[in-house]
């Protein structure tokens, strides 16, 4: 594993010399900023109007957490969807276009270390897309008093989900040599995790899926929803890690082996 | 220092490489021949370690490539038919990246780096953006990257395609020099695939042909060539021999 710190250096200063990593930077930051504001004004109308209706007790139990960062992580959470496949679709398609394929797999290297030096130089930008997220609920703790706990979970959260989509986003890139349909495959993918619960339901309901349900509770469990809502919420359960845990190392498995599927060809 | 046996590779029913055997010892440069499509960057690519046989192995300074594949791979340097190299990346940090890949400890890089770059006569763009040199300095950043780790083995496919005829002048006799080096470093062995006739005649010592997937002949140059025979001839003679219906295997 010696390799890794090579390959995920290297990985790093490449997404930083594209244009790629800089529009996706800047992308985040004002499209945080404009929901971050947007979640604030929905806040601050939510609590005019309970004061307009003199709804004392509701307007109690307003709660910066759960009435104004929750949603905002929300947000940041389905624009995820749009920005991992971005970074991640240059990740196996270039080395393909250049023809530096050919270099990794014949030097003294495993395919392991590609795989997650490459990973894990997404995982570091991914970090700094989760750091910018932190930095608006930030601003509250600067003027008023949300729950640092609840908050810190609900980073966790989008951290955890943004390291899974990028495993996903790897996937696409392993599987064509083309950025565009990478970027697209890997959407389509994030797309369908999160529609994946309806397909359960409907498919239980029209009895597709046979009687057991067997195939609907597992679609419901790969739903990517169940497991980043309680955490936004504030709740950590081991049931949640392991989901996270499971469904990266699914897809660096199916990215270790579309890489090395070059051999067999 | 690289013996294949009975090297093949199937795709189907197509043979692209059947049973190829060969050695070549240390310090030989040897010219390996064929028409386009004949098996030679195939037959290279297994040597290399970047697509497995289908059947037969190779034993590269004495390391098997299915036994002991990182030693195998570590003991080559290889330039693909297109340089491998990351066109957003400098030639220097280019080099010490592949250094690094190829296990030269952190200590010795920087030298091995600037020796690499001092023999391709890359000194002038070292710090240059490999995506903005011309095609000639592209193939020579190709061959340094190739001899970075200074291999025992190099296995060079076409390195000289595409180029103007004083570039193909200079990486030719860079080639002699790799493989007769002045004091102090050690010779590399040398195979060189090409369809470029005088390139053979300039650089190699041996010839091994190879036309349709098969080995047709394996000869020193000086016993083909005795008797004023051209290597033309040759050649034309050994891949017109029992000339079969198309079905050629693309390279």
């Amino acid at each position: 594993m010696r390799h890794v710190g090579t390959i995920a250096g290297r990985e790093i200063r490449s997404l930083f010399v594209s244009p790629v990593a800089y529009v996706v930077l800047t992308l985040w930051a004002v499209l945080g900023a404009v929901f971050f504001l947007s979640s604030l004004a929905q806040f601050l109308e939510g609590i005019a109007r309970l004061q307009q209706f003199r709804a004392f007790d509701q307007l109690r139990e307003v709660n910066l957490n759960h009435d104004l960062i929750e949603p905002f992580f929300g947000t940041m959470w389905i624009l995820f969807i749009f920005s991992i496949p971005a970074v991640t679709m240059g990740l196996f398609t270039s080395e393909k276009q250049n023809r530096t394929e050919e270099l990794l797999l014949t030097s003294p290297v495993t395919i392991w270390e590609i795989v997650i030096g490459k990973y894990l130089a997404v995982a570091a930008f991914v970090t700094l897309l989760v750091g910018l997220v932190a930095f608006f609920p930030g601003l509250l703790f600067v003027y008023g008093d949300p729950e640092l706990g609840r908050t810190l979970t609900g980073l966790l959260g989008l951290f955890l989900v943004s390291l899974t989509y990028a495993a996903i986003g790897s996937f696409a890139s392993s599987i064509t040599s083309n950025q565009i349909i990478a970027f697209f495959i890997g959407l389509v993918i994030l797309m369908v995790s999160l529609i994946l619960p309806l397909a359960a339901e409907l498919g239980a309901a029209s009895g597709f899926l046979g009687s057991e349900n067997l195939m609907a509770d597992l679609l419901r469990w790969m739903a990517t929803a169940e497991h980043v809502q309680p955490l936004l919420e504030g709740l950590v359960d081991t049931r949640n890690l392991v989901y996270f845990a499971v469904m990266a190392g699914s897809f660096l498995l199916l990215t270790k082996a579309a890489v090395e599927s070059v051999r067999w060809r | 220092m690289i013996e294949a046996r009975e090297l093949s590779k199937r795709y189907g029913e197509l043979r692209a490489v059947d049973e190829v055997s060969f050695t070549v010892e240390r310090g030989e440069v040897v010219g390996f021949l064929g028409p386009n499509g004949a098996g030679k960057t195939t037959t290279m690519r297994m040597i290399t370690g970047f697509l497995p046989p289908s059947d037969g192995t190779a034993v590269i300074d004495g390391a098997d490539i299915f036994a002991q594949p990182l030693d195998a791979r570590r003991a080559v340097g290889y330039l693909p038919e297109t340089p491998p190299v990351y066109p957003e990346m400098d030639v220097s940090g280019y080099l010490r990246f592949v250094a690094s890949l190829h296990d030269v400890p952190r200590r010795e890089r920087r030298e091995a780096v600037d020796r690499a770059i001092e023999r391709c006569g890359l000194s002038e763009v070292r710090r240059r953006v490999i995506g903005q040199l011309s095609k000639g300095y592209k193939q020579r950043v190709g061959i340094a990257q190739a001899i970075v780790h200074s291999p025992p083995v190099l296995v060079l496919d076409e390195p000289t395609v595409g180029l103007d005829p004083i570039q193909i002048g200079e990486i030719r006799q860079l080639i002699s020099e790799l493989a007769s080096p002045r004091d102090g470093e050690s010779a590399h062995t040398v195979i060189l695939s090409t369809h470029i006739l005088p390139e053979v005649e300039a650089i190699c010592r041996r010839v091994i042909l190879i036309n349709r997937g098969r080995k047709v002949l394996d000869q020193p140059l000086a016993e083909l060539t005795a008797g004023g025979t051209r290597l033309e001839e040759v050649f034309a003679r050994e891949t017109s021999r029992d000339e079969a219906p198309a079905g050629e295997a693309s390279a």
